[in-house]
């Protein structure tokens, strides 16, 4: 496999007042294409940290980051912005959709930033937001009118509409219950089914058994790695049981 | 105290605009106070000259030797004047006179011997050399304060009158304190000896001086009837009339024009402050919704939270005028100096603390009001909605501008759909850009029209401002005297017309009118109908501007003129936008003019030349051609050389007393010497008197000229700031607001400067709108400042109005564009990671 995102000694520290605090610290570590790869680590490993670095939405403090062949650490924030639309896509925890457009300008506002209006585009959000289980009436809806899960389906929609080489999640499902957490899994799985490479954050065991591959980070460090056939492929009981096992030894 | 703390927490929290109210009502009670002061200090001052120099209150100037001791009488008779103080002086329209700098310029003087000022007021002397020097001067003369305070003459200095190419020179004995006759809009008055006086009487004309005061009300038009009914003269054409109203009017008109737009200036600054107050406290109660909520369920009540906002508001709003009523009582001996500058007369004030208190106090009183007008709000947050965060982003509404829809770009969609969403605010910022843009085009179009001086004045006076103005001897024929110098290569143009005092009776006005004729109006340059023609025929006339608006007559009207012996009626064919003669004139042609004055012949030749720096050169040309003046010839000494040298310049001397002071028109003489007959005539004597138009004009624009376009260039700049303060405070407090917004698209890929640029096309449509407001509003504004402080219309510029317009709604978007700038300070991991 070809590796999409590279990075070389990657450090990222945060300075409080005087003291320094170093979460990622000279991290070597690649993503394949085509992986779904789940970071895992205890609160305050660097996961999210470790997340915004390679997609760009943050810059390191030492270290590089590739996209394929291209650095992408030493550039502005408005050139970082333009690689952000054309290459990731973003799932967060806390969903943020824009609080005044409804469901459809919602996925259109992040569409619309990469691609032309017509009428093929228009057909295939709405067919995306069917697929996931949002009705033409739901399309309509704002933000605060829709539940946690169907808003996450909407922030999954918006975050593919683009055809991202990458797709980034930070905790999915964190604030949905488990049944719409599981919806929205199902909606990870099928877009990886399709080719789309994944890098998600999670807490969650559950969340963590959808992916192909499990990095465990503790104090800014990759310190295991685990890996899976694609989620459906094997036994789901004896997957479970490996990466638990797996986690176990990390001291999860 | 509690409601205080949540005020200075509010307060440390958003120094930025704190900062920009405190700064906003500071300027307005600045500007306000300073106006409130100054009005009754200007008008002070005048009483205050009046009083302390006794001077009469109304002064008449008839033409000595038209001057019947009948006018005196009716007085007398029908006005039960008492004391009627009657006096010779002498007067010079358009008298040329050296600058303190060495250049020519040119100002209407009275001379006056001490004994006539005397009977005209006490002669306060000021500023003046000691008796011991005085008393070796041989021309000693004392200025009136203008010369002083604005020409910046010392005592002991030359003070040089033109004639004929010939100088008086005169040593400034001192200045003096005068009631009338005191600016160079009108006339100066001048006190030199009684030897000076008999000198100067062969240059200049003599006229009788009646001065008097009168309790009863005065209506020149009601004396003027009854004159010309007793004498059976015409009246107006013969006097010059002068009093307190005029001589105030005229000097503080102008700068009450400026105080007036200070006035305005303020109360856009006002209109921001208080749209500032309103757009931040609704602004404030959006973002702190949630902490409203916790306060109130943790027992503070509604009445409490809404005083917080509104202590703050008393807080800045009270540092703001506080600090700005001290700064204009601070500023008052500097506004006492410009008004000195501005109205020729020492200004004394004591500073009027209850009208500042007045002013501050009604500032901090709208402030409170209109804080609390929208602090009230706060009772429609119980703890329960307020968590909710109002209904706000509860939206039930249509979707509007849907991006299903958009054609082209998506930051211009999203950015229009950011208008709706947030109207207002929009609405209030237009306000703001309206006031401010009416304000800061007006300031432009007064700084285009002075920007190279007082060109832009001259081009309203609405009459001929030749390089030079001859007055021909009667007699001259005055046709074949201009063909003879329009041969002239220096010569571009000359015009025929009548001296500029010819001045008639209007029917039914009081406002009698100074006749400016031409045989053919299409050759003069200055000259311009506002609305329809010159006049063509003898039965048609045009009127100045100001007669138009303040007499309601309009084009098709007949206009009645009453003439030495009869009235005649004229036909309105045009409006024109004039300045000179109060604003007052009329046009009429040659032949118009002789059917209420047949026995007038036009006396004036008007030469423009091709190169206006010739003008010196070409005086001297005309007078050695044409002679000297005659007034200037018969104060010449006799020439030296031969014996026939000198008895031809003797009899040229001869003739011209003859000529000038006692309206001889043509000499013959033969003197015989042995067998020598030595003859001559005074044919030689064509010219009366040379001035220059174009200098006066000068001496009486520039000030006015530079002064405006200070004024305006000042005004421009403080008016952006306030734009730029408005603006930049309603662009960061959106950030600050649509912080969650904008991270949330950073991280779909919006780069800083597409959302600086969605953020800028919101207040697009508002400030373009605003912009043709303003534009519009600005246009009349400057027809009101124009008509008020000058009596003209000024044609305007249609590329300088859409040119402003562009200008101010692009200096809107570049100020919120950097404004918006802290978007890039928006991290987008932070928020994600909140």
């Amino acid at each position: 496999m070809i590796p999409i995102l590279r990075t070389e000694k990657l450090c990222k520290s945060f300075s409080n007042g005087a003291t320094q605090q170093h979460v990622i610290k000279n991290l070597d570590l690649e993503i394949m294409e085509g992986d779904f790869t789940v970071i895992m680590g205890a609160s305050g490993s660097g996961k999210s940290t470790l997340l915004y670095a390679l997609s760009g939405m943050d810059k390191p403090t030492l270290g590089k980051v590739f996209f394929g062949d291209t650095e992408i650490s030493d550039y502005t924030n408005d050139w970082l912005a333009v690689f952000r639309r054309k290459n990731c896509g973003f799932v967060f925890q806390n969903i943020y959709l824009l609080e005044n457009q409804n469901v459809l300008d919602n996925v259109l506002t992040g569409a619309f930033v990469v691609q032309k209006n017509s009428p093929e585009l228009i057909k295939r959000v709405k067919e995306l937001l069917a697929k996931v289980g949002l009705t033409e009436e739901m399309q309509k809806k704002y933000p605060n009118q829709l539940s946690g899960g169907e808003a996450q389906r909407v922030g999954i929609v918006r975050a593919v509409i683009n055809e991202p080489k990458i797709l980034f999640a930070d905790e999915p499902t964190g604030s949905l219950n488990s049944a719409s957490g599981r919806d929205v899994l199902d909606i990870f799985t099928q877009v990886h089914e399709n080719g789309q490479s994944i890098v998600m954050v999670t807490h969650d065991i559950k969340t963590a058994l959808r992916g192909t591959r499990v990095i465990y980070l503790r104090d800014g460090k990759v310190v295991g790695e685990h890996r899976m056939a694609k989620y459906g492929g094997d036994d789901p009981k004896e997957r479970r049981e490996k990466l638990t096992v797996f986690l176990d030894e990390m001291g999860w | 105290m509690k409601i205080c703390r949540l005020s200075l927490f509010n307060l440390k929290k958003n120094k930025r605009e704190a900062a920009a109210i405190v700064f906003l009502t500071l300027v307005t009670a600045f500007l306000m106070a300073t106006f409130a002061v100054s009005m009754t200090q200007i008008s002070s001052a005048f009483d205050r000259a009046f009083e302390e120099t006794g001077s009469a209150d109304f002064i008449l100037l008839f033409e000595d030797d038209k001057y019947r001791d009948i006018y005196r009488d009716i007085l007398e008779e029908e006005y039960q004047v008492s004391d009627v103080r009657e006096s010779r002086v002498l007067v010079g329209m358009a008298a040329s006179t050296i600058s303190k700098e060495g250049e020519s310029t040119a100002n209407n003087i009275i001379f006056a011997d001490e004994s006539t000022e005397r009977k005209i007021e006490n002669f306060k002397k000021l500023n003046v050399l000691p008796d011991n020097e005085i008393e070796k001067l041989s021309h000693p003369i004392w200025l009136p304060q203008y010369f002083e305070i604005t020409a910046g003459y010392a005592p002991g200095d030359t003070f040089t009158f033109v004639s004929g190419g010939r100088n008086y020179p005169f040593t400034i004995a001192g200045f003096y304190s005068t009631g009338l006759y005191n600016s160079s809009r009108h006339m100066l008055k001048c006190v030199i000896t009684d030897d000076d006086m008999v000198l100067l009487s062969t240059v200049y004309e003599e006229y009788r001086l009646i001065a008097f005061d009168t309790e009863k009300q005065f209506s020149y038009e009601e004396y003027y009837e009854k004159c010309s009914a007793r004498s059976n003269e015409s009246v107006a054409s013969i006097v010059i009339l002068f009093d307190k109203d005029t001589e105030k009017w005229s000097e503080t008109n102008f700068l009450y024009v400026f105080l007036y737009m200070s006035v305005f200036l303020s109360v856009v600054t006002l209109i921001c402050a208080l749209f500032l107050i309103l757009h931040k406290i609704s602004k404030d109660m959006e973002e702190q919704m949630v902490q409203i909520g916790v306060l109130e369920a943790l027992g503070y009540t509604s009445r409490e939270l809404s005083c917080s906002y509104i202590c703050e508001y008393i807080l800045t709003g009270g540092i703001g005028a506080v600090t700005g009523g001290i700064a204009a009582a601070v500023f008052s001996p500097v506004m006492d100096t410009l008004t000195r500058g501005m109205i020729n007369r020492d200004v004394h004030t004591d500073v009027n603390i209850l009208r500042i208190f007045i002013v501050v106090i009604s500032i901090i009183a709208l402030v409170t009001l209109f804080a609390l007008s929208r602090a009230a709000r706060v009772k429609k947050f119980p703890p329960v909605v307020a968590f909710r965060k109002g209904i706000k982003t509860h939206h039930f509404g249509k979707n509007i501008l849907p991006l299903e829809k958009m054609r082209h770009s998506i930051n211009v969609r999203l950015a229009f759909k950011g208008i709706c969403s947030d109207l207002r605010s929009n609405i209030g910022t237009g306000i703001c850009i309206i006031a401010a843009g009416v304000a800061v085009m007006f300031s432009v179009y007064l700084f285009d029209f002075f920007k190279s001086g007082y060109d832009g004045l001259l081009g309203v006076t609405g009459m001929e401002i030749p390089d030079i103005s001859m007055t021909m001897m009667s007699g001259v024929n005055g046709e074949n005297f201009c063909d003879e110098i329009r041969k002239f290569p220096e010569v571009e143009k000359v015009l025929l017309t009548h001296a500029m005092l010819n001045k008639v009776e209007i029917k039914g006005s009081n406002q009698n009118a100074t006749v400016i004729s031409y045989s053919d109006f299409s050759l003069t340059d200055n000259i311009h109908p506002k609305t329809g023609r010159f006049p063509a025929y003898d039965n048609e006339i045009m009127i100045s501007a100001k007669r138009e608006e303040t007499e309601n007559r309009h084009i098709g009207d007949n206009i009645i003129l009453k003439g030495d012996v009869c009235e005649k009626s004229y036909l309105i064919t045009g409006i024109v936008s004039a300045m000179n003669n109060d604003s007052m004139s009329v046009y009429m042609t040659e032949d118009g003019y002789r059917r209420i004055r047949p026995s007038d012949r036009p006396n004036t030749v008007e030469i423009t030349l091709k190169n206006e720096e010739d003008r010196p050169a070409f005086t001297d040309k005309l007078t050695s051609l044409y002679g000297a003046s005659a007034k200037d010839a018969a104060y010449a000494q006799s020439a030296q050389g031969s014996l026939e040298e000198r008895i031809r310049a003797k009899a040229d001397e001869k003739m011209a007393v003859l000529i000038s002071q006692y309206g001889v028109t043509d000499v013959d003489y033969a003197i015989r010497i042995g067998d020598t007959v030595i003859s001559g005539n005074s044919s030689h004597f064509m010219i009366k008197d040379i001035s220059s138009m174009k200098v006066l004009a000068k001496s009486q624009m520039a000030s006015i000229a530079a002064v405006t376009k200070t004024f305006s260039l000042w005004a421009v700049i403080f008016i952006a700031v306030v734009v730029a303060v408005i603006l930049g405070i309603i662009a960061v407090s959106a950030v600050k607001r649509q912080r969650r917004e904008f991270g949330i698209m950073k991280s779909m890929g919006y780069t800083s400067r597409e959302l600086m640029l969605q953020l800028t096309l919101r207040i697009l449509p508002v400030t373009v709108i605003s912009a043709c407001i303003a534009a519009v509003l600005s246009v009349r504004v400057q027809r009101i400042f124009w008509m008020a402080g000058f009596g003209v219309q000024i044609p305007e510029s249609l590329p300088l109005i859409i040119g402003a317009a562009a200008a101010l709604v692009l200096y809107c978007l570049t100020v919120t564009y950097i404004s918006a700038g802290s978007i890039r300070k928006i991290s987008v991991t932070e928020l994600m990671t909140e």
